[in-house]
């Protein structure tokens, strides 16, 4: 625990150190303006230091499980020996922060030829070279400290592995945008015809961006009461739940409530017991909610999705602004979602689908590399699908239902007997409320497995494959044929003797499932697809 | 300015010029006329796959009831002996089970089939649950030949070819002579399709040793 707070405080002292280097950026800035094509290495802005000293602190964070058991073992030790211990602390903390230095002196970049190289590590060193053509994604950062400072995170996805993600801690917000605005046009280059970055460059500042859509306030708390964004919260919390939770009791405790009377039951009639419960549920589902709330406004607050040329950039962020770029190209999938507590609000999700295997870890950096439409009306979904799609009739097509064999399948075959095997051993032993409570979930589950049923479709017209899916909430799946990547034909003897089929078309952003359709046409839709894939020759991305 | 507009508009032309061309072939191509996947004509895997697939499965299963029939004669593992008894007889039903299972690798074994067209590759396989994947060569991204130490032995081959889609869905071939699987291989890198991305291949791998 020591350790920690004097972290966190050597964290605002280098904040403060960031604040007095802050006119040396000025300076530094005109001279990166100078020297992009003199091929020198350059280093970073120095608030980059407490980039690295939060890394160094979430790590310590997210370790610290580890580290409490030693912690408790040692503490009374620790307590006694104030003189042997103080120093080692010390010591530790001189350490991390010489660490940091180190990772900031060794952390250099050079632009060289369309190429960016960056050194970096300070044990182990690491020297990646990327040349623009191949960035297949630049997104910004702006975390809540390197705003005063006009600085920015950059970061460049590759279509290879994580690992080749090349990060810039900070830049200078004009020149990352000079670098984006180059990276961009040098990949454009490469697709159409060889121009001179002079050109590009003025082409780059003609070409005006376009806002196409910006939530308000309101929507994102909309957003928050349908969709469940605790985990953001959840995620930062983990290390600190066991005191909450002893946190919240003593604070029950001291206001007159004991939790241990509370929940004896024994001595309790049925409505207090469900008063307790329902008034429980409420208690629970408020702060989840509120902090759903926030999460969303966290992480979409002032939300634009703007267009420029053929891109679709993402801006939001309440703390740390992000900015996502994407190329129409790349777009392999528009997702329209909607749980059924978006249905009640007549609310949607839409989502931009685009390669999702570099980001194979599902956190929330991952998660901020698709572009996500929060809560916006039918209308405005339409004009954004329309948008990127303008043939597309997901409005207007009719889908083709799966199979009734589906139901037959889940609910006769394999539902049904678990619950008729159960019940005849609760009946038998005449427990009535355990039969009654398998009955209302055995309802539930046959309710939710005949939305499921209802739900799911498919569609087709000249340009698009549309499938429907879902059991409460709907979603909508809209993609071009030729974004296939991979066809799966999958039938078991059952299904062959109906002339049945499952069908998984995979794209670079996922795979689609087709349950239970027509042999003929899944066959079909696989043939169409593959002959879409080969005969037109467009590329993926 | 003014060229750089109109060099822009054109730029936006041709650019619709294209679209139109690619799309407009969906609409005209009678379905029937579509290359069928069903009237696909599969080839065996090696005779020797099913074969080799069946002896190594034996023969590990063989070495695990020998193992458990050496700890049960001098009760190695430190358990009191009852327990010791019920592990061995549970190891032995196991065996028995493995060796039924053998039974079905062999016949599934037997209907693991492979198809290259000109344009992709495809797998079929399953007994109860068929499943035929197919890959187009368009989306390869790369391909590799790997070769454990028993498949060097029996002169065999697997063949991985890897999409966008992901690890996941790694499209392989296992039980191909060394001969095919070497053949499929150049055929795929000399395909016309892949002469592009191969290109980048070989730029991504200058780029990571350079890394280096």
């Amino acid at each position: 625990m020591i350790e920690q707070t004097n972290l966190e405080k050597t964290s605002s002292e280098q904040i403060s150190l960031g604040e007095t280097i802050s006119e040396q950026t000025i300076s530094e800035q005109t001279i990166s303006e100078k020297t992009i094509s003199e091929q020198t290495w350059q280093r970073i802005s120095p608030i980059a230091l407490v980039y690295f000293a939060i890394n160094v602190i979430k790590n310590l964070l997210g370790n610290f499980v580890y580290f409490i058991p030693a912690l408790i073992a040692g503490y009374s030790h620790i307590k006694e020996n104030p003189t042997l211990w103080l120093p080692i602390f010390l010591i530790v903390l001189a350490l991390l922060i010489i660490g940091i230095f180190l990772s900031f002196y060794f952390f250099q970049y050079r632009l060289n030829k369309e190429h960016i190289e960056i050194r970096s590590g300070v044990f182990a060193k690491k020297h990646l070279n990327l040349p623009f053509t191949r960035i297949q994604n630049i997104k910004l950062e702006q975390p809540i400290y390197y705003r005063p400072f006009n600085t920015i995170c950059m970061v460049l996805d590759t279509a290879g592995s994580i690992k080749q993600e090349a990060k810039i801690v900070a830049l200078d917000i004009d020149f990352a945008e000079h670098l984006k605005a180059q990276i961009l046009t040098s990949n454009q280059n490469q697709s159409t015809i060889k121009k001179d970055t002079a050109t590009s460059n003025s082409q780059i500042n003609i070409a005006e961006e376009k806002i196409l859509n910006q939530r308000s306030l309101s929507d994102l708390i909309i957003h928050g009461l349908s969709n469940n964004r605790v985990w953001i919260f959840l995620g930062g919390l983990a290390p600190f739940f066991d005191n909450i939770a002893r946190a919240v009791g003593n604070g029950l405790t001291s206001i007159g409530i004991n939790t241990d009377q509370l929940f004896s039951i024994a001595d309790k009639s049925w409505w207090q017991i469900s008063l307790y419960a329902l008034s429980l549920t409420f208690l629970i589902f408020l702060p989840i909610t509120l902090f759903s709330v926030f999460g969303s406004i966290l992480s979409f607050y002032n939300y634009t999705l703007s267009k420029m040329d053929d891109k679709y950039i993402r801006r939001s962020g309440l703390l740390t602004k992000h900015e996502v770029t994407m190329k129409l190209s790349r777009l392999q999938m528009v997702i329209r979602q909607q749980d059924w507590l978006d249905i009640l609000l007549k609310r949607i999700n839409l989502k931009f689908e685009q390669n999702q295997s570099t980001g194979q870890n599902f956190q929330a950096g991952a998660y901020n590399s698709k572009i996500i439409v929060p809560s916006i009306t039918e209308k405005e979904c339409q004009a954004l699908i329309n948008d990127v799609y303008p043939h597309n009739n997901l409005t207007k097509i009719k889908f083709i239902a799966i199979s009734k064999r589906y139901l037959l399948r889940y609910l006769a075959y394999m539902l049904l007997p678990c619950y008729l095997f159960i019940s005849t051993i609760a009946l038998y032993n005449s427990k009535w409320l355990a039969f009654t409570w398998l009955t209302i979930v055995f309802t539930l589950i046959a309710f939710l497995i005949v939305m499921r049923w209802y739900r799911w479709g498919y569609a087709m017209d000249e340009h698009y494959i549309y499938v429907r899916k879902g059991a409460l909430g709907v979603d909508y799946l809209c993609f071009e044929r030729f974004k296939v990547q991979q066809t799966k034909f999958k039938q078991s003897i059952f299904l062959r003797r109906h002339q049945l089929c499952k069908i998984q078309l995979i794209l670079a952003s996922g795979t689609v499932n087709i349950p239970y359709m027509k042999e003929k046409s899944g066959y079909q839709l696989i043939n169409e697809c593959l002959y879409q894939v080969e005969k037109t020759h467009r590329s993926w991305m | 300015m003014s060229t750089n507009i109109s060099s822009k508009n054109t730029m936006k032309a041709t650019d619709h010029h294209n679209r139109n061309t690619d799309s407009f072939t969906n609409t005209l191509v009678n379905i029937v006329d579509l290359p069928q996947l069903q009237q696909l004509n599969f080839e065996n895997l090696s005779a020797k796959y099913a074969l080799t697939r069946l002896f190594t499965h034996l023969l590990m299963t063989l070495l695990i009831i020998i193992i458990a029939f050496i700890f049960q004669h001098f009760s190695l593992l430190p358990f009191p002996k009852d327990v010791h008894h019920n592990i061995f007889i549970g190891i032995l039903i196991l065996s028995a089970l493995s060796l039924l299972l053998s039974i079905y690798l062999w016949f599934s074994d037997h209907h693991k089939h492979y198809a290259l067209r000109e344009q992709d590759l495809s797998y079929a396989s399953g007994l109860i649950f068929k499943k035929i994947v197919t890959q187009p060569i368009l989306r390869i991204q790369h391909i590799e030949l790997k070769r454990g130490p028993i498949e060097r032995k029996v002169g065999l081959a697997s063949l991985q070819v890897f999409s966008a889609g992901g690890a996941l869905h790694t499209f392989e071939i296992s039980g191909l002579t060394l001969a095919i699987a070497e053949s499929i291989r150049q055929y795929i890198l000399q395909h016309k399709d892949m002469t592009l991305s191969k290109k980048n291949i070989v730029e991504s791998s200058q780029s990571e040793s350079n890394n280096d």
